[in-house]
């Protein structure tokens, strides 16, 4: 079989996606960096040359510069990260060079000159595969694949970044930054409008802590109301988890929230109105006032668990 | 101003018709993807702020067609009956589970017909597909500056200025129109019509283009082989009877008996 050309895009800590290149057939990987980074790190993974694109520039610029790069080395498949960088960048590149994006990608075969992609799609609610022909992008969270090690020695090139006028930046407000790896958690209590007042997640923390779980939430309480930061957000824009048991509480069950807390183990559901759609989709299911229960049930545990 | 807003007539996700083996798309209604009713309901709040007019633009991408189209028009008397003067439907068999690149190419096409445009508002991404791809793919096929995850949008003159909703950041950023940007759910609360204008949104005219009337001819790149639905089973167990004491009693036996808890 002939080498496909594979192009990695991200940072040099973004190495994961290198393992997604590694499921192309007979790959010649190429990767591309943002920021700096010490290229000859990549060499452990088969990559065999590295672009270095130190310059900051916005998301129409990338487009425009990675074209450039693509077209100079015709490559098969461009792999990029789950940002919302890569998620305005990369599909500016595809719609010029006519090509598919495939979005949360799982897996990749490649047959011929043809790929089958498996994304999850339908809402995070079915597994899609499609098949595509050269030229294909790929998006993907890095920490979805683990590339396995070939050593070889990595050329570098330095990238001119081609830029674009169009959107200017006027400022930029750094976010405040969490600790929480939700993503990680094995225990999830999670909370949702159910709560009236900020001050009243504090029934959710203490009962975390006892659980020694991490505090999760809806949508609302992080993207609208900001009652926690977004490393707490589960759902489809948020975070995806996978613990061994998700406690949701006040928290209604809207489609959106519930794919991303789909694979979870075990799901408890506390809602005073036994009508919320999150009872539709629970292990165990409590109708009551959280503000009733929440204290009781941490009361109950903290005797259980002698804690 | 001329406003357009993208709408995506989304698989209702929340109603999604599955069984172990098979996702029935066919027989799963359609819905305006939530996100694009904000899109809708800024486009109108803009409108009504500096005049001018606000119009939608959607891609019919699920079939069979002659029963979708009778759903396409009527959610459509949805984003009029919000306040949008005028709706354009594009239906045709090539578009029926396409890939984004032939989506943007006919939005683009429209929207070139149309003329004259300022802004063009789309969704962050849709309930359904959520790729967040077409409003980038449709400012780069029109070659228009595109700011996307806007959380507030601001109209004057011929310039926008935009607070993006980054992953670490927010980033306030502006551009010369026309340009397009894509908006999350936090920019407003989208209107729910009263019925007097649900029954003037009758009379607003849908109107219906084919790839043919657009000038494209091109196929999609993507084609879908398999679609195996994810099933998760629960036990639905629902605890409503007793005192809060009993109820906590009850859920903390299941707890111990899944194993997530162990009593000390």
């Amino acid at each position: 079989m002939n080498m496909t050309k594979v192009l990695v895009i991200g940072s040099i800590n973004d190495t994961g996606l290198i393992g997604l290149a590694q499921k192309v057939g007979n790959p010649e990987i190429h990767y591309l960096v943002l920021g700096t980074g010490d290229t000859s790190q990549l060499g452990k993974y088969g990559v065999t040359k590295a672009y270095l694109l130190t310059a900051q520039v916005d998301e129409t610029s990338f487009a425009e510069t990675l074209i450039g790069v693509i077209n100079s080395n015709n490559y098969s498949v461009v792999i990029a990260p789950a940002s919302k960088f890569f998620k305005t960048a990369i599909p500016i590149s595809a719609q010029k060079l006519l090509a598919p994006v495939i979005v949360d990608v799982l897996d990749l075969k490649q047959s011929d000159s043809a790929f089958e992609v498996t994304y999850n799609g339908v809402g995070n609610r079915a597994q899609v595969t499609v098949k595509v022909s050269d030229k294909v992008f790929l998006i993907a969270p890095p920490a979805r694949f683990k590339p396995s090690e070939k050593a070889t020695t990595v050329s570098t090139e330095s990238l001119q970044p081609k830029v674009v006028t169009g959107v200017k930046v006027v400022s930029t407000e750094e976010k405040p930054k969490g600790k929480v790896r939700i993503e990680d958690a094995e225990l999830i209590v999670s909370v949702g409008r159910g709560f009236k007042k900020q001050e009243d997640l504090k029934l959710a923390f203490e009962l975390a802590e006892v659980l020694g779980a991490e505090v999760g939430c809806s949508r609302p309480i992080a993207a609208d109301l900001k009652w926690l930061s977004e490393d707490h957000w589960v759902g489809l824009s948020g975070h995806k988890v996978r613990p061994k048991l998700y406690m949701a509480i006040g928290i209604s069950g809207q489609p959106q929230h519930l794919a991303g807390m789909m694979e979870a183990k075990t799901v408890v559901v506390i809602n005073s109105d036994p009508n919320a759609p999150f009872f539709k989709n629970c292990d165990y299911g409590v109708v009551e006032d959280l503000y009733k229960f929440v204290p009781a049930l941490t009361k109950k545990l903290r005797e259980i668990l002698k804690k | 101003m001329e406003v357009l807003a993208l709408v995506k007539l989304a698989l209702d996700t929340g109603q999604l018709r599955m069984n172990e083996s098979k996702v029935d798309i066919d027989a799963t209604p359609l819905k305006i993807s939530d996100i694009d009713r904000s899109a809708v309901e800024e486009a109108v709040r803009i409108k009504e702020k500096v005049g001018g007019r606000a119009r939608v633009i959607a891609v019919l991408k699920y079939g069979p067609l002659p029963k979708r189209q009778q759903e396409a028009e009527s959610l459509l008397r949805e984003a009029l009956a919000m306040g949008a003067d005028e709706a354009y439907l594009i239906v045709d068999n090539a578009l029926v589970n396409s890939d984004q690149l032939l989506t943007a190419k006919a939005i683009a096409a429209t929207v070139k017909k149309l003329g004259n445009y300022d802004l063009i508002i789309a969704g962050e991404a849709t309930i359904d597909g959520y790729t967040s791809q077409v409003g980038s793919r449709v400012a780069a096929e029109l070659g228009i500056p595109v700011i996307s995850f806007v959380r507030e949008l601001r109209v004057e003159g011929n310039k926008v200025t935009a607070k993006r909703d980054l992953e670490d950041a927010i980033q306030t950023v502006e551009a010369q129109l026309p340009a397009l940007v894509t908006v999350t759910r936090e920019i407003n609360v989208p209107r729910i019509p009263p019925l007097l204008q649900i029954r003037a949104a009758m009379k607003k005219p849908i109107n219906k283009l084919s790839l043919a009337d657009l000038g494209i001819s091109m196929k999609s790149l993507a084609e879908i082989v398999n679609i195996a639905p994810i099933q998760v089973k629960r036990k639905g167990v629902i605890i409503k009877d007793g005192t809060v004491d009993e109820k906590v009693d009850k859920l903390t036996q299941a707890l111990i008996q899944e194993g997530l808890i162990t009593p000390r």
